[in-house]
Order: structure tokens, then C-alpha cells, then sequence
């Protein structure tokens, strides 16, 4: 029987849901911590609705990480699939009380590292500033001012960039991050304080000339 | 938060880097990543072991003794075990039985069978299952799991060559594929769709 729509709310066994779920951060930018708990639990009994709609709500997040760590489209998509099938796989290592969010970007942070190693192996020559795949149709004042925000995003070393992207565009904790990325407290304060006095000193001038 | 990220400029950055346009997914994206999820082949039963047990990562001196701690036993044993004796065949094809329908289809090397995939999108039905000449034409045997976008997915490993299917809406309304070739002859009483496999 289909379920009727209550004023975009869908009627399901006795609870409402937001549905579609949202996905698309052109509405809205804030990282949403709107997992529904269950679901992580469900996709460990072996449920694949539930492992699917996780995909679909953590897709665009875990692509936008991927894709200001490693700087290019391909690579991201290759680390958020890889992230994906990981956690897919290590769904019986999930315990019942842990949050699935730190979970999943422990994860995807190892496959971007591991990314950036490879090339880094592979002498792959990344000239800083190239990054267009990351930026998309706006306005030329604001491209000229994200574009010179991906320079100094990319001239970070990698834990600078890992840790101030975890901080502030995914909003997360630290203690979270301390567990993504096994760092101390206190170092993570020091790299996500560094990323924020280079992002600074090398910005001040383009915001003042906007 | 702390008065170093109190900060005008941080909070335009933050808001940049949030607001990247193009990171939208599209819902064949999403289908990409699930289908290689379904795909990818479970882990194996020592892979589960240690991730169970969380076995410590042994030091050189340790990994060594272990592995003639092995030796040991494969010589002590030698013999205990028929070698004639060979494992009970997988089956080549056939209904799902375990937790992810596709893995569980074991990969006949003759054959060469190829995963082949199939997307349909339908936003009302309870079930549907892609039917074929590969299946007999039978209801239950690949079901497509539904995400939440609408799109229904599963991949199947056909063996090359020319296949007529269609897909089995809740288990009674047979519908051909629109996004594919027409087979122009009646199969079971309805049009089908054709896909091409071909070996890789």
C-alpha cells in the first residue's frame, strides 16, 4: 500500500520521517548530525535499506571531505566508495552505543591519507591553486575569493587540513576528532590554531579588497 | 569555541567550504557506490576472526614464532587429513541464500559470467525483482533493493551474450525497462528489454 503523504511528511509504521531525506548541501550547508540512530544498527542486522539510506544521507558530506583533502573529483569519489565498502564490511565491529558519524570519517580520513600517500608515491606534481573540480557556478567575486581560500586550504600540510576541516566545516568535536584521527587533545587544538593563523594571515588582504 | 577561531574570516571560510555547490550527489552516484557495496566480496572467515578477537599486532620476533608454531602443526598433522577429500561443491547459480544475494553467487570461471547492473526507478512499489531468460522468468530469485532516492538496484552475473528481462513490480505487474531496447518479441506474454553482455 503506498503511504500517504502528510504535507511532505511520509507515514511510516506510525512514526514520520522527513522524506526524501536530505542530501543536497546546496540548501543547506550545515553538517547535519540528523542520523536516525537506529539506522547504523539496522545496517549491522543485515537490513540494506538501512545501509543504503546511510549512504544517501552521508554521501554529500563524505564527498565534500574527500574532495577539500585530496583536491580532485575522481580521488574523492574513489576514497568515499572505498569508505563506504569499508564500512559496509566492518558493519560487526560497529558497537551498539557508538556514533556513526566519527565512525565514517575515521575511516574515509585513513582513505584520503592513504590517497594522498599514493600519490605523493606516485611523484604526482600538484600545482596549488589548480583545483577546479572543487569549485562551482558562482559569482566571479566570490570564485575569486574561494579560489584563493582552496590555495591556502591546499598550501596546509595534510593533519593542519584534516584537522581544521573536522573542526569547522564538519563541526565535529574534538574528542571526536581525537578518536579519527588519534591524536592528543592538545596537538589537535595546536594544528586546527596553525590552520586558522595561515588561513588568516594569507586572507585578511583578499577579504579587505572585496 | 576558542577566541583563536573566534573569527570573521574563519567563519567565511567555513562557510565556503561548506557551501561547495557542485558536492550535491546526484542519485546514480549514491546507486554507484551501493552497487560496488553489494559487489564487494564479504570478509573472509580469518579477516572476521581478527577482527573479532582484535589481535594484537605481533612484533617481528613474534610473527615468527607463530608461523613456525604452524609448520609444526601442518607436519604433526600431515596425513590426519584425506587429501582425496574435496570441499562440497558451491552451487554455480541460483536463488540467494545469504545476507547479500549477489555475493553469495558463486563466479564460474567457464562461463565467465559478468555482474551486470540494473537500475529502475519506481517510488510506489513494495517489491521488485528483475526477471529474465537468465532466471527462468521467476519472481523471487534477484530482487532489487530499493534506496531511499527512489532507485531500485541489484547486479546480477549473467554470462555474455543476449538477454530478454523485465521487471516484477510487487510481485504482479510485469514492466519493460525504458531506458533500454525494446526485444520486439513477446516473452511471456509481454515485451521485454534487451541488454548486451559482453565478456570482458
Amino acid at each position: 500500500m503506498d503511504d500517504p503523504v502528510l504535507g511532505g511528511l511520509a507515514w511510516r509504521g506510525g512514526e514520520q520521517r522527513e522524506y526524501p531525506p536530505k542530501t543536497s548541501l546546496m540548501n543547506d550547508s550545515r553538517p547535519t548530525s540528523s542520523i536516525d540512530p537506529t539506522l547504523p544498527l539496522r545496517a549491522k542486522g543485515g537490513d540494506r535499506q538501512a545501509f543504503a539510506q546511510l549512504v544517501d544521507v552521508m554521501y554529500a558530506r563524505s564527498l565534500r571531505f574527500a574532495l577539500h583533502m585530496v583536491g580532485n573529483r575522481e580521488d574523492a569519489e574513489e576514497a568515499v566508495q572505498d569508505t563506504f565498502i569499508r564500512v559496509h564490511r566492518n558493519l560487526d565491529r560497529f558497537r551498539d552505543d557508538a556514533r556513526f558519524e566519527p565512525w565514517l570519517f575515521r575511516i574515509l580520513a585513513n582513505r584520503c591519507r592513504t590517497v594522498l600517500e599514493k600519490r605523493k608515491r606516485h611523484s604526482v606534481v600538484i600545482q596549488y591553486g589548480d583545483v577546479p573540480d572543487r569549485i562551482g557556478a558562482v559569482e566571479e567575486v566570490e570564485r575569486d575569493w574561494t579560489e584563493e581560500v582552496y590555495k591556502v586550504l591546499d598550501t596546509l600540510p595534510t593533519e593542519q587540513r584534516e584537522a581544521f576541516l573536522l573542526r569547522h566545516v564538519e563541526d565535529l568535536a574534538y574528542e571526536d576528532i581525537a578518536a579519527i584521527t588519534g591524536v592528543g587533545l592538545s596537538a589537535l587544538r595546536m594544528r586546527v590554531k596553525r590552520a586558522c593563523d595561515a588561513l588568516r594571515a594569507r586572507l585578511t588582504e583578499v577579504m579587505r579588497d572585496e | 569555541m576558542s577566541e583563536f577561531e573566534r573569527d570573521p574570516i574563519i567563519d567565511k571560510v567555513r562557510d565556503t567550504l561548506r557551501s561547495a555547490p557542485h558536492v550535491a550527489p546526484d542519485q546514480r552516484a549514491v546507486a554507484r557506490v551501493l552497487s560496488s557495496v553489494w559487489e564487494s566480496p564479504p570478509p573472509s572467515g580469518w579477516r572476521r576472526f581478527f577482527n573479532t578477537w582484535r589481535v594484537p599486532a605481533l612484533s617481528g620476533l613474534g610473527a615468527g614464532a607463530l608461523a613456525v608454531g604452524a609448520l609444526l602443526i601442518g607436519f604433526v598433522t600431515r596425513g590426519a587429513v584425506n587429501p582425496k577429500q574435496q570441499p562440497e561443491p558451491l552451487a554455480a547459480t541460483g536463488a540467494p541464500t545469504g545476507e547479500f544475494p549477489v555475493q553469495t553467487v558463486a563466479f564460474d570461471a567457464e562461463a565467465a559470467l559478468v555482474q551486470t547492473q540494473f537500475v529502475f526507478e519506481h517510488g510506489d512499489a513494495e517489491s521488485i525483482s528483475v526477471v529474465g531468460d537468465f532466471n527462468d522468468w521467476k519472481g523471487e530469485a534477484m530482487p532489487l533493493t530499493r534506496m531511499p532516492n527512489g532507485l531500485w538496484t541489484t547486479t546480477v552475473p549473467l554470462p555474455p551474450g543476449r538477454h530478454v528481462y523485465s521487471y516484477l513490480i510487487d510481485g504482479t505487474l510485469l514492466v519493460a525497462d525504458p531506458r533500454a531496447p525494446k526485444s520486439g518479441d513477446a516473452d511471456y506474454g509481454n515485451e521485454g528489454s534487451v541488454v548486451m553482455v559482453f565478456a570482458r
